[in-house]
């Protein structure tokens, strides 16, 4: 392990453990907004950078498991599913061991396979995640505002329209940062007979 | 630039390709027909030359609604694969994918229909759906949409795959269209015009998936969660961004054909121009944001938006059609055109294209559109551009393919009474609409006032007509299809 990779996995496990302090988790949960735009992301990032600090060695061992970073997404996908269910942001809460598995599954099985995955998938896949991801934040947005009742038990009505609208902004960035990159923007491997990166 | 050669090497499909390319072309004849008997069947029922219960009716009316629209976009985006792949890199997987996702939509939609009795049209108008009176089961609702997400995806897998390709020879979708050379510069005159239009279709079409898979989404959570009420507005805004885009993308698609096989037959160049890359940016731009058009009877909406409705259409169809028409005939004049079964079917479709798309521009001006909306001068403009437009544009290069297997333009005498009698019926057909639509008709009515029933009638003999017509160009174009490649040798290049 290099120096970079050391750095990105001290600087991994530092947040995960600040995150896990009682007063930031307190303020991380005190709210759905920032549950599910904060503390899930930062989780999430965390995974992403300990990805970047596995050793060459163990990433080309992984990634005979992963082709074209397929079942990297299918982990991360069906993890983040049951993370958008709200009783499970209600027992990551109020019960103890779902915050724990919370802590160590949102890394582990979203950030850490995505982060590991991102750099072996195509145009296309990356494509279909990124306009689900778009989809995703435009449905929940849309969803979170016209529930007429709570969705979880521990956060009010107003949190969650709150989070509602921001789902609609994130979405909305989201997805002109994608159109103005494709229309106008640039990509590795043109004229290297190389599949484009990104959008 | 287009090639001058009639039948050149980089067109021809190897055998796996030319099996895909196959399948897509025979299934679509195929659903055409089917789909034009199931319209023949509905004109009759509102003459009353025969009997069918409402029901029935509006099962049928779904079941031709969405078999037509889906059907003409899987045939376009094989016209669209078949020249882009010349340009840029296109994969097989993805177009199996497509192919495979819409038959499995069909399927669904099928079973949705005659299975399940869905009967609320193509454009699953929120709370239609879902207020089914009893006729059909929620169940049937949501498996209907899931048709339609099904074949979404495949579509979107489509897109993305040909988005790859132009962008790894292109740079970005921006150069790929041309934008570089709106204010000036040096356009390369062997920058692609398939690309233009393709890249124009990935663009507008996209998006109007990406609505459609929000909105599908969301109504098939009101399904099963009714205590989550959408906005009915939001949700009709957003099935018709979805809905016009990709019914409007198959003549986009579609015109390639026209661009890269004229020339071949005029022997004249057609090289790209400034206007041409004028009127693709204006018209991606303008077709993305036209659907209010739509809605124009909507008090609910917001005026800024019908006003756009209103202006937009004035603009989004007209840049290519003009450059496109004029462009056609410009390449026609004095060139000593090779008639045959492809050019008289892309001249064919430049009169159904120019006719078909004055309706759509009278009824997208509000004053008007408040008389004539529920009318059947709606269906009169989309089946006059789809049947004597896009269509044709399809058989056009259907029939080139054909021809490709034995070196020459098919021409025969059967292929040329075909012709005029699918021309007379889809004029009859379409006239008749317009007629109906004139005498304030309603649209989408399963009986009809007695007053009303001469333009049924006439609508029959020509849905009639159409068929015949139709039914030998299936049969002509699948026999020919089916033939394999005399030799796999640079004869038979497209083959």
């Amino acid at each position: 392990m290099n120096g970079a990779e050391k750095r990105r996995l001290v600087s991994a496990l530092v947040i995960v453990v600040l995150a896990s302090l009682p007063p930031v988790r307190r303020a991380l949960q005190s709210s759905m907004t920032a549950q599910m735009l904060i503390d899930i992301p930062l989780l999430g990032a965390c995974g992403w950078l300990l990805a970047m600090a596995v050793p060459d060695g163990l990433g080309r061992a992984l990634a005979r498991w992963d082709s074209g970073g397929i079942s990297g997404l299918l982990l991360a996908s069906f993890t983040g599913l049951l993370w958008m269910l709200p009783r499970a942001l209600d027992a990551a809460v109020e019960v103890p061991w779902v915050a724990l598995a919370k802590l160590a599954s949102v890394p582990l099985l979203i950030g850490l396979p995505l982060g590991l995955s991102w750099p072996r998938m195509g145009f296309v896949v990356r494509g279909v995640f990124l306009a689900e991801l778009v989809a995703t934040c435009f449905r929940l947005g849309w969803l979170y505002l016209i529930s007429p009742v709570r969705l979880c038990s521990n956060f009010l009505l107003d949190d969650q329209q709150r989070l509602g609208e921001w789902l609609l902004v994130i979405g909305a960035a989201i997805f002109l940062y994608l159109a103005g990159k494709l229309l106008w923007g640039s990509f590795g491997g043109r004229g290297r007979g190389e599949a484009p990166q990104g959008p | 630039m287009a090639t001058m050669t009639l039948y050149p090497d980089d067109e021809r499909l190897p055998r796996g390709e030319r099996i895909v390319f196959n399948l897509y072309l025979i299934s679509a004849v195929a659903l055409f027909v089917l789909m034009m008997l199931l319209g023949l069947v509905m004109r009759m029922a509102q003459g009353e030359w025969l009997s069918l219960g409402p029901d029935m009716f509006y099962k049928i009316l779904s079941m031709h609604g969405a078999g037509m629209v889906g059907t003409m976009g899987m045939v376009t985006m094989a016209v669209m694969w078949f020249f882009l792949r010349k340009y840029v890199r296109l994969h097989l997987w993805a177009f199996l994918a497509n192919y495979v996702l819409f038959l499995l939509g069909a399927l669904c939609i099928i079973g949705a229909i005659f299975l399940g009795n869905y009967g609320a049209l193509w454009t699953f108008l929120y709370p239609l759906p879902v207020h089914a009176m009893g006729l059909w089961t929620p169940n049937a609702a949501a498996v209907f949409m899931l048709g339609y997400l099904l074949i979404g995806v495949g579509a979107l897998l489509f897109y993305l795959d040909a988005a790859a390709g132009i962008i790894k020879v292109h740079g970005n979708l921006g150069r790929a269209l041309g934008v570089q050379w709106l204010f000036g510069g040096d356009i390369d005159p062997n920058h692609p015009k398939a690309v233009v239009a393709s890249t124009m279709v990935i663009i507008a079409n996209s998006l109007g998936i990406l609505a459609g898979a929000v909105v599908l989404v969301m109504c098939l959570v009101n399904i099963y969660v009714p205590q989550m009420p959408l906005n009915a507005l939001l949700a009709k805004n957003l099935i018709y961004w979805f809905g016009h885009m990709y019914i409007n993308a198959t003549i986009y698609m579609a015109v390639i054909a026209v661009y890269e096989l004229l020339p071949r037959y005029t022997g004249k160049p057609y090289p790209i121009s400034r206007p041409f890359v004028w009127s693709w940016s204006a018209s991606c731009l303008f077709v993305i944001i036209v659907f209010p058009h739509h809605l124009l009877m909507d008090y609910a909406e917001p005026r800024w938006m019908s006003v756009m409705g209103q202006i937009v259409s004035y603009g989004a169809g007209f840049p290519v059609f003009l450059v496109t028409a004029y462009g056609a005939l410009t390449n026609i004049y004095r060139s000593g055109m090779r008639w045959s079964m492809p050019s008289r079917l892309m001249i064919l479709s430049m009169f159904g294209w120019a006719a078909g798309i004055v309706p759509a521009i009278i009824d997208g001006t509000i004053s008007v559109n408040r008389v004539m909306h529920n009318t059947q001068w709606v269906p009169g403009h989309f089946h006059f551009y789809l049947l004597l437009g896009v269509l044709p544009m399809t058989l056009a290069l259907m029939y080139h393919v054909v021809g490709s297997r034995r070196q020459a333009p098919p021409d025969s005498g059967a292929d040329r009474i075909g012709l005029p009698v699918y021309l007379l019926g889809g004029l009859v057909f379409t006239l008749a609409f317009l007629d109906a639509g004139h005498l304030s008709v309603a649209r989408r009515m399963a009986t009809h006032l007695p007053e009303w029933i001469p333009t049924d009638h006439a609508g029959a003999i020509g849905a009639a007509l159409i068929i015949l017509g139709m039914l030998y160009f299936a049969i002509r174009i699948s026999a020919g299809l089916l033939r394999a490649p005399a030799d796999a040798g640079r004869t038979h290049a497209a083959g």
